[in-house]
Formats: C-alpha cells, structure tokens, sequence
C-alpha cells in the first residue's frame, strides 16, 4: 500500500498509513435513499447568521424551492422533498445537541420537485451572475467545513489566486463518496470546476486524487481531455495515498509545489482550494439553477449491516440513513459523524443530515481511550508522524502536569487536530485534546493579556 | 435498534488507532533478547540459567510490591520490568551469585525506575544503574571470576579465573587479547560466536545483531543511535590500532542495540538521537583507552542518559513551514 513517493505527488513531513478500509464501499455505486417522511432543516447549518424562514408554517412546498433566506453573510435553505412546513421548533442537532429546525412532512399534494431547464448561457454567464446562483442554491463546503462557497469565492477573487486545486484525496480512511461522486460525475465535476476558476479568477485547475482510486484518477484525465472549452487548462495530479493528503496545506504543497505560509491560507499564495463534490454541486447550480438538495455520503464502518454509499435528502434522519444500510449491528459501540480521523462520535440518531456530513462510520470493539492511556514512554512516534512537525509530546507532559503555559514553543497553538499523533501513540495518549487544551489555555491567556 | 436504547461511546477522536502498544514493544524486545540469552546460557551453563531467572524475578517483584505498596495499577504484563531484568542479567557475570542478580535488579527497578514515578519518567536506564550497582557492591563478582564457556554437555572448559578479552587488551595488550581469544577457534570467531569468556549476553555478536535486527525491522529502534555509538567508539579507538577489536567486543553492542536505544531515556529526535550516540560512543572509547575499566559503554550511556533531555530541546524537530492555521 505504501508507494514509492518518489514518482507520486504528496506532502513533506510526518502524515500516517492507518489502512485504507475503503473496500467495502469502493465498488458499490451510489444509491437513493427511499422517500423519507420528514426532513429537519437546522436554521443554522454553517458559520454565519442562522437562516430566515420564508414560507408559513402549514404551506405546502415543492423540492428544490425555497424556503429560508440566507441573509448577509449565510446560504438560503430549500425544500428537499415536497410536503407541508412544519413550526420552526428546538430539535436535536448532529453537532450542537439541540439547534432551532424547520421541518417539512412529506405530502404528495405538494406536488412534484420543481422543474430546472438549461440556462443555454450557462458557460458564458457575468461574474455576478455566477456568483449569485452559487450562493442562491445554498452550496457550502462538501468536504466537510460547511463554509458558504459563495464567500470563498468572493475572497479568492479579491485575493487575486492563479490557480483552483480540486480535492479529490479523500485521506480519511472508509470513506468513499467523494470516490463515487468522481466515478458517477467526472464530466461534470470538471466543468463544475472551470465554472469555479472562473468566477475566482483562476488561470489553471489542478484535482488531486490519491493514487489508490485509480479509476476516478483515469475517469477525470478522461473528462478533462474531453474538455470543449479550453482557456482554463485542467490537470489531474495523482497524490501518495497517506493521511492527511486531504489538509488543504498539505494537499496545496502536493499538487502545486507551493507552500502555505503559517498562519496563512492558501489564497496567500494564489490558491484557492475546493472539494470535487462541491464542483458538481457548482455545476448543477450554474447550468440548471439547481439548489443543493441532497447529499451523499458512505455509511460504512464494521458495525454496518449493509455498508453503502447513500444519496439522501438533506435533513433526512440518521436513523433512516442506518436502516436503510440494514441497520447497525449490536457490536457496535462508536458512531462516526465524517471520517474516523477528524469526525465527531454522535450520541444518537434521530438527527437530521447536514450538508458537511461526508460519512457515518459504524465502528465496533473498544476504542482508543476505553481502556485509559500509559505515561509517555519518549519513543518519539508522535514526533515523526506529526505533519507540522509539532511536538504533542511535550505538550502533554506539560498539560498533564498544570504547565499548560509552557505549551506555545512546543506548537500547541499551530496544531490542525488532524490526529496523526494520537493514532501512532503506543501509550493510547489522547494527544489531539492535550493538544486542545493547551490551545485554548494559551488563548485565554492570550486574550486576558490584552484585556488588561 | 432505538428499541433498546442502546448507549454509544462518545470518546474523541481519532477514532481509529494504532496496533502498536507500549507492551507489545517491549515484549517484542525480550522475545528478540532470547537468541542471545539461550544462547549465553547455553554456553556458560547453569549458573548463568539462575542468574537470568533471579534477576527477571527480582525485577518483576520489586515492580509489584512498589505499585501494591503505592497504590498504583500494577503494569506487570507491559513487560517492561521483565525487560529490565533480562538487560540486567545479559551485562553480568554468569559466574555472580543468583541473589547478587536479584539484589541488582530489585536495585535497578526501585531505584533506577519506581523512585522515578515509574515507566516514562526514569532518567537514567535502569538495568544499567542495576549493573552500576553491582560493579560498586560487589566488584569481585562482577569482575573476576569470569567462567570460560562450559557448554552443558561435554567437559567443563578450564580456567575459571580467566580475564575477559577486553580486560586483556587493557592490561595486557594486542597480543595477549588475541591469544586469549584463540584459544578454542579463531579470534573473529570466537569474538562472534561466543565461545569466550564474557558476560552473559555479549558473547555473541551474532545473536545480538540478530536481534538488533528484529527491532530496526519491525521499526521498534532506527539504526541512528546504534550506528552512532558504533561510530563514536570507532573515531575514539582509531589510534589505538585495534578499533575492530573494540568494535567486535565486550558488551557494546546490547549496549548500542539494546541499552542506548531505551525510549525513556534516550532522545526522540533523529538529529537528537545521532548526537546522543556519539557522545556514547566517544565516552566508551575514551573510558576504555584512558580510564579505570575495560568496558566504558555502561558508563558512557548512563552519562548520556542525563543529557537526553537537553539533547531533545536542543534538536527540537523542525517546524513544518506550513504549521499554523490563521486565527
Ligand atoms: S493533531 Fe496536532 S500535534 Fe497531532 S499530529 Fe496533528 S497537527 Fe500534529
Ligand atoms: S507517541 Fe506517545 S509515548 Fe511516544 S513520545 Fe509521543 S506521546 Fe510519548
């Protein structure tokens, strides 16, 4: 599995190998959750000021209509099935326990999903115009930030970036959908993609895939020979298969050569980095005016009956997600909202999707930290592994002893969470929330210096 | 499924982790000390089986009653203790006294390891303090005495008083370590297989080569700090004439592949890790050419145990150029 790098495209220092675990979804193609009969909509679903409902309690909607405004900085919310709006009520949140939710029960009198027609413009649109229809079909980040695209946009644009690198690595490992949404949608993930450079005012597109999908890496070069349109060239860079390709910095430095500066974003050194599913989602936004209604994702992981990768409405249930893959089995003890690296354990199911839920991942057998964790034996595994080239061992010796203080010349305030660390400590050591805590101590202290 | 209400673990992440595990690394260091070990056995004979026992079970009771008596969990089956005591046993004499080992062990794991706060936090390597123990306590034991190899079957070889290689070389030169060392077969041999008189352990550089080996393959130790100490004693017996003779002898090699290499105390950093072993290895030779004892590795390492660290935040890992997200 490890490659020899030297061929491959990959990052500079540290990253792991924790196995792909990709084999149980890899070959499956995307299915269509049946019909749900509720979807529940948080009102505030990104960074950002919470939507505003435009449509009355007891209305009948139709998909794809709007019926939220996203006000100054956020995305409006649209219907994503037919059926009658619920009171907007407090209803349990994947991330946030309880958030304030609209609710549409389906009702076949609404009618159909409304209809979008070509815009035979669509390639030839103002910028404007480009821009609004990104943030009037509610598109977010599809990789899992959940920030509106259209501000990004609008940043890269001032930002003055050259180039767009697509993120096709998916690093995390059981996750599958954006593998499948390359394999289902190449041609439109290409053209999604120069849609994207355009309206940013990039000159060149790179997608970074990970050298282990090699049919998605062969179904892109195909669609962007394919290309029509040719004044934004497309390449796609095969990347090493190791976590984390995916770090927007880490993925910038494989594919373009060019190195993020710390605390800095890509765009300071012209880049702007997008999420392949996102492309597709800019696609259907700018040809047809489609708003993002659904989202795919993998439920996998060994704790799933029928681990699959599932198209599903927005705000539709967990639960039903997990039952229409047959159900968790009763082993199961961890519940993984994203990729088992960098995603959240969820308490429960009856919560809605989000549009930055990427993956659920059923994992069964004690975790990392049921069974406590040693003192630091000094093996330095962290040390190599960490992709910033922090030091979480130092930094928890110190946590763990009160010297929380002490943590900042040890990297604690430039740790990512990307976890690499964590998973290589043969002493079980949570470092990511040593970490965490060191962070957030120097940070209060940072802001108590200059209050006083 | 909700039904029956069932509760979920809501640890952070990441979720996934490592198969490694701090006691399957160290039982992975003893099972690669066995080839040696049965090996020094095997040759020195049944004293050197006590010796070995002794000191693994004064390790692991003195592990047991210092953590009943604290009231900490006991970490018996992490291996580490049985590690120490192994370490202990393969640096002695296989003609010293079984309860000489135990007391050594006992020794190096309360003071050397407990006294510390236990596994992680000892700085200096305890089987080597156990060793330093002994020389101190009972020097005659530990140095005179040295068994010629008695294999188990056959007739017991002579010369129960014989010096080893290394303490020949020291006090009575090139020729008289050569004549010692070929006596049954060839110096080179004799120096690899093990058929000389020695300490349990170091007899035969092939054996602990091999379980170097194991380690570096399954990525337990890098070559940095091995190579390094060799290197050291290389550059600091050149101008003695005979630094293959310092390289193939004595225990330097357990103490390159085994004792240098201790997590706790040695430090984590490759260019950290380099620096370390070659101030071992230049001390050895030093120790060795100018000072009181045949064998300098010992001291050398617990010498640089103390630094390591310093050596840590002195060649502390470079910073990604990308680390820091803006805030
Ligand atoms: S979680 Fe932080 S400290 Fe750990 S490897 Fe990632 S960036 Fe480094
Ligand atoms: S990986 Fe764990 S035991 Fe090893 S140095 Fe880091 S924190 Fe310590």
């Amino acid at each position: 599995m490890t490659h020899s790098s030297s061929s491959l495209h990959t990052f500079g220092r540290g990253g792991i190998h924790p196995g792909p675990h990709k084999e149980a979804t890899a070959s499956r193609e995307i299915e269509d959750l049946p019909a749900p009969s509720e979807v529940v909509l948080p009102l505030l679903q990104h960074l950002g000021e919470p939507a505003e409902p435009c449509v009355k309690k007891g209305e009948m909607v139709r998909r794809g209509q709007k019926i939220a405004e996203g006000g100054k900085t956020g995305v409006p919310l649209h219907a994503p099935i037919s059926g009658k709006v619920k009171p907007v009520d407090k209803r349990p949140h994947p991330t946030m326990a309880i958030a304030p939710s609209m609710a549409i029960g389906a009702n076949a009198e609404a009618g159909p999903e409304l209809e979008f027609p070509e815009d035979p413009e669509w390639r030839n649109l103002p910028l404007e115009e480009a821009l609004s229809r990104v943030r009037e079909a509610g598109i977010v980040g599809l990789g899992g930030a959940a920030f509106p695209t259209w501000r990004k946009l609008e940043f890269a644009r001032a930002a003055k970036v050259d180039l767009l690198v697509m993120n096709g690595a998916e690093c995390e490992p059981y996750l599958t959908s954006d593998y499948r949404v390359m394999l289902a949608w190449p041609t439109e993930i290409v053209e999604g993609s120069v849609l994207i450079a355009k309206i940013a005012g990039a000159k060149k597109v790179q997608i970074g895939v990970e050298s282990d999908k090699p049919d998605a890496i062969e179904a892109t070069t195909k669609a962007a020979a394919a290309l029509t349109q040719r004044e934004i060239p497309v390449e796609v860079v095969p990347c090493e298969a190791r976590y984390p390709q995916g770090a927007e910095k880490q993925l910038v430095f494989a594919v373009s050569g060019r190195t993020v500066p710390a605390r800095q974003l890509p765009s300071a050194v012209g880049v702007l980095v997008q999420n392949v599913a996102t492309a597709h989602a800019v696609y259907e936004a700018l040809r047809f005016r489609k708003p993002l209604l659904d989202r795919i994702l993998t439920v996998t992981g060994p704790g799933i009956v029928q681990p699959r990768n599932v198209r599903a409405p927005l705000g539709a249930s967990l639960a039903d997600i997990v039952e229409f893959c047959g159900g968790i089995k009763p082993e199961t003890n961890r519940m993984v909202a994203g990729g088992p690296m960098m995603g959240r354990a969820l308490p429960r199911l009856d919560v809605p999707l989000i549009k930055g839920m990427n993956g659920l991942v059923m994992l069964t057998g004690r975790g990392p930290l049921e069974d406590g964790f040693g003192p630091c034996i000094r093996c330095g595994r962290c040390l190599d592994a960490c992709p910033l080239g922090l030091e979480p061992d130092q930094v928890s010796v110190r946590v763990e002893v009160g010297r929380t203080l002490d943590c900042e010349p040890h990297g604690a305030l430039d740790c990512y969470e990307c976890g690499c660390c964590s998973y290589v400590c043969p002493s079980s050591r949570p470092l990511v929330q040593f970490m965490q805590v060191a962070k957030s101590a120097l940070r209060r202290a940072a802001a108590t210096r200059s209050a006083s | 499924m909700s039904e029956n209400n069932p509760t979920f673990v809501l640890s952070p992440g990441p979720h996934l982790h490592t198969e490694e595990s701090t006691s399957k690394i160290m039982w992975w260091v003893n099972g690669s000390l066995a080839p040696a070990v049965l090996w020094g056995v095997f040759v020195f004979g049944f004293n050197a089986a006590l010796v070995v026992l002794a000191s693994i079970a004064g390790a692991v009771l003195t592990e047991f009653a210092s953590q009943k008596a604290l009231g900490r969990r006991p970490t018996l089956t992490d291996g580490s203790a049985v590690c120490t005591g192994l370490l202990l046993a393969l640096t002695v004499n296989p003609n010293l006294p079984a309860w000489q080992a135990f007391l050594g062990a006992m020794f190096a794991i309360g003071l050397g390891k407990m006294i510390f706060g236990g596994l992680g936090f000892n700085l200096f390597n305890p089987a080597l303090l156990g060793r330093a123990f002994l020389m101190a306590t009972f020097p005659l034991n530990m140095t005179s005495g040295w068994a010629m190899p008695r294999p188990w079957f056959g007739a017991p070889l002579d010369a129960v008083t014989t010096a080893t290689p290394l303490a020949v070389l020291k006090e009575q030169g090139i020729e008289a370590a050569v004549q010692l060392v070929t006596s049954p077969a060839g110096l080179w041999n004799a120096l690899a297989l093990g058929f000389r008189p020695g300490s349990i352990g170091e007899v035969s550089l092939v054996l602990v080569a091999l379980g170097g080996g194991i380690l570096l393959a399954r990525r337990i130790i890098t070559l940095a700090i091995p190579l390094s100490v060799l290197a050291g004693v290389a550059l600091s017996t050149l101008h003695t004439g005979v630094p293959l003779l310092h390289l193939m002898s004595g225990g330097l090699w357990i103490g390159a592949f085994y004792m240098a290499t201790d997590y706790v105390t040695s430090p984590s950093t490759t260019r950290a890790q380099i620096a370390f072993g070659l101030l071992i290895g230049l001390l050895t030779g030093i120790i060795r050419v100018y000072g009181g004892y045949p064998e300098g590795i010992c001291y050398a390492i617990l010498i640089a145990n103390a630094m390591a660290p310093a050596l840590d935040l002195w060649f502390r890992p470079r910073r990604a150029a990308i680390a820091g997200s803006p805030s």
